[in-house]
């Protein structure tokens, strides 16, 4: 077993901190603490976290700044606890380069689930071939996609959607991304397209009002592919 | 820029033509007989020199019919007094009757060219005085430090440059006239005038004296056009008698469109300033709201988190799971409260601003019973939902969360697996989505004050704050919808969201993408 993931949170509330840091060594995180902005910045620096948890209202810098400067120089993943509730808050976060949203006060296992995302997002290699995510199975090298066994036809837009989504799973991909990727960079304002055929999509690999629908919208913000939980 | 337009040049302006001709014919008169009394010293041939004098004196000042006249008859009067034979037309010396040739072509070429010298000295002037005028109005109305004291300004200085007195109505916000002309009006609009003036303020046009639209009226009205809207009317009331010529017109209308120009930017200066104060008191507003909710939401983060923890510390006591479910249960209900309560907060004071965006119905609707999954629970949810609707433009925060609101609703008014419906149809450019339960209904007196905050059914089940549907309707009419309930037979209660939409085919789009 290779050495505990560190994790590193960013917030002024002390009560915050220290049950965060109980909840993550819970799940065998190393814990780190820092209270404001500019301390949590050096701390990035210094002790190079595997995942970062960051809230916005810091005294110091505002939250979106820190991760702007983070950005600048490090990749390590960042997951932004606020309380701060809006589409569009959370929409600047991420395009500030936040990998992943969770409004306070969430449930544990959301915050759990959301770290597991954004740490398997930025381990993943290119030479992944697989994905597989309750009945959905996607497979990268032959460009076929699997519901329950059997295979179904999508489009190559239907599919480069799908793809993309299927390499966040688990973290929130947003619009703007979707259609700079799928469609190409003069069409970040078209959401009509995504509207259609996120519906073609559900419709061909979803199981119809299921309980483990996979496709999640996040409105005002984007698209997430739910990885629905192992059942053991 | 001192020199003023005095009323004594506007009086030299009027001098009527035949007065012109009169001085003509008195002039020539009265040069005749001072020829007459030098001519035994001087001879008559000199005298015709002095005739030449008053043609030019003359073309100086007087318009170029006069000047003709006093060319034609100076050479006929030199000849029937000076010329020998005297007291004749007839000339018998032919070195005279060349004189008088060459007189009367030089007379007409020089009354001709200084009546041009004159009218184009004219026009300078006139073209000096209108913009002189409108400088005038520029720098006292258009400067002024208020409205008011520009207005009185604009009045004052129109009747001492056209000598007239004059009134002005204003328009009011709603685009329509005043009926009270300006206080440092000079004279009052009766009501046949006042119909004449709103005549000229709806069709954009002059209307009253000197013009082809009611010119029986006494005043003249000229509609204040800025650069989109008619800002009022300036009524002008001249002396009897007074005509206004071509350019006296055109200074007017300037005078017109000036005041419009002047009144529209005070108005536009008003709008930015009231724009201005209402997104301080929003930012305000945002500022308190966010630290409030920034303190409500940390210790219940807290709380929460504490718990989460907790419950996988202790696996083996059911009795303490059970405790910690229900303080889950708890603290669930809480942030729904503080939620509600920090929603119809914003409803209240008006921060909402829905950001619209294309949105697939039947997605929103999933998404809705997602949000509501606890509290719904014990009911099936059918969606009746036409497979071809189109996509809609509307904000799918906020309306997720109406339709959230209105499954709670629904849900807590049946019995424990009673049926609910979500219909959603799009009917002439409106998105209609209705919750149908299949509870006790709504008691008639309720029907209309249900969508009130703090209305709670007389009868309604324990929990709620009674804000639920508060929010539902604040955040439809946000979206410039409305929300209406009623009751269904045999029994339940259909409460529907309507909000105009644009809309666009999923196929439309099939072959673009």
């Amino acid at each position: 077993m290779t050495e505990k993931p560190t994790a590193l949170v960013i917030d002024d509330e002390p009560q915050i901190r220290k049950l965060l840091r109980i909840l993550l060594e819970q799940e065998h995180y190393r814990a780190l603490e820092s209270d404001s902005g500019r301390h949590g910045l050096s701390e990035v620096a210094l002790r190079r976290p595997d995942v970062v948890l960051l809230d916005l209202g810091l005294p110091d810098i505002d939250g979106l700044a820190v991760l702007e400067r983070l950005r600048e120089w490090s990749k390590v993943p960042v997951l932004v606890l606020s309380v701060r509730d809006g589409p569009e808050d959370k929409v600047s976060a991420l395009d500030a380069g936040a990998d992943d949203y969770v409004t306070k006060p969430f449930a544990a296992t959301e915050l759990l689930a959301r770290l597991r995302a954004i740490q398997r997002r930025a381990s993943v290699g290119a030479e992944e071939v697989r994905f597989e995510a309750g009945h959905l199975s996607i497979d990268f090298s032959s460009h076929t996609v699997t519901v329950d066994g059997h295979e179904v036809k999508l489009t190559a837009t239907e599919y480069a959607l799908l793809k993309l989504l299927a390499l966040h799973a688990g973290k929130v991909v947003t619009q703007k991304q979707l259609l700079r990727e799928v469609w190409g960079p003069n069409a970040e304002k078209q959401s009509q397209y995504l509207r259609v055929y996120m519906m073609h999509l559900r419709k061909k690999i979803e199981t119809p009002e299921g309980p483990d629908r996979l496709l999640r919208t996040e409105p005002g913000i984007g698209y997430r592919l739910v990885i629905p939980p192992q059942k053991s | 820029m001192g020199e003023r337009v005095s009323t004594s040049e506007k009086f030299d302006r009027s001098v009527t033509v035949a007065r012109e001709y009169l001085i003509a014919i008195a002039f020539v008169a009265i040069v005749t007989a001072l020829g007459l009394a030098i001519e035994p010293l001087i001879g008559h041939v000199p005298v015709a020199l002095l005739y030449l004098l008053l043609v030019v004196a003359l073309g100086m000042k007087l318009g170029r019919g006069p000047v003709l006249l006093v060319a034609v008859s100076s050479g006929l009067v030199w000849d029937f007094f000076f010329i020998p034979t005297r007291f004749s037309l007839h000339i018998v010396d032919i070195e005279d009757l060349m004189m008088l040739a060459m007189f009367f072509i030089v007379a007409m070429a020089m009354g001709h060219l200084t009546s041009r010298l004159r009218s184009s000295e004219m026009a300078e002037r006139q073209r000096q005085r209108r913009t002189t005028a409108l400088y005038e109005l520029v720098h006292q109305a258009g400067l002024a430090p208020d409205l008011d004291a520009g207005l009185r300004a604009a009045i004052s200085l129109t009747e001492k440059l056209f000598g007239v007195r004059a009134s002005l109505l204003l328009s009011l916000p709603d685009h329509s006239l005043t009926a009270e002309s300006h206080p440092a009006s000079s004279f009052p609009l009766d009501e046949k005038e006042y119909e004449v003036a709103a005549w000229a303020f709806s069709h954009r046009q002059p209307a009253g004296k000197f013009t082809d639209n009611r010119p029986e009226s006494v005043a003249m009205h000229l509609p204040l056009q800025a650069d989109k809207d008619v800002m009022g009317v300036l009524s002008i009331l001249p002396p009897p008698g007074t005509t206004f010529d071509f350019a006296e017109r055109e200074l007017l209308e300037a005078f017109a469109l000036l005041i419009g120009t002047i009144l529209e930017k005070d108005h536009l200066l008003q709008g930015f300033k009231h724009a201005e104060i209402l997104e301080a008191s929003e930012r305000l507003e945002r500022a308190l709201l966010q630290s409030v909710s920034h303190e409500l939401k940390t210790p219940l983060s807290a709380v929460r988190v504490g718990i989460d923890a907790l419950a996988k510390e202790i696996v083996h006591s059911e009795r303490i799971q059970t405790t910690l479910h229900e303080i889950h249960q708890a603290l669930r209900r809480l942030h729904r409260v503080i939620n509600n309560l920090l929603d119809m907060t914003r409803i209240e004071s008006g921060v909402i601003h829905p950001k619209l965006d294309w949105c697939d119905t039947g997605e929103l609707i999933q998404a809705a019973i997602d949000l509501a999954a606890d509290g719904v629970r014990g009911n099936p949810i059918t969606i009746e939902i036409n497979k071809n609707l189109p996509i809609v433009k509307v904000d799918q925060a906020l309306l997720e969360q109406c339709l959230c609101n209105l499954l709670l609703n629904a849900a807590s008014n049946s019995q424990p697996g009673a049926k609910i419906i979500v219909r959603a149809r799009v009917v002439h450019g409106q998105l209609i989505l209705s919750v149908i339960d299949q509870g006790k209904g709504i008691p008639e007196a309720d029907l209309s004050r249900i969508f009130e905050p703090f209305q709670r059914g007389v009868d309604a089940p324990a929990g709620g704050t009674g804000l639920g549907l508060a929010i539902v309707d604040g955040f439809v009419r946000a979206q410039g919808g409305r929300v209406a309930a009623t009751n269904r037979l045999p029994r339940g209660a259909e409460l529907t969201i309507t909000i105009p939409v644009e809309t666009l085919q999923a196929d439309v789009l099939e072959n673009l993408a």
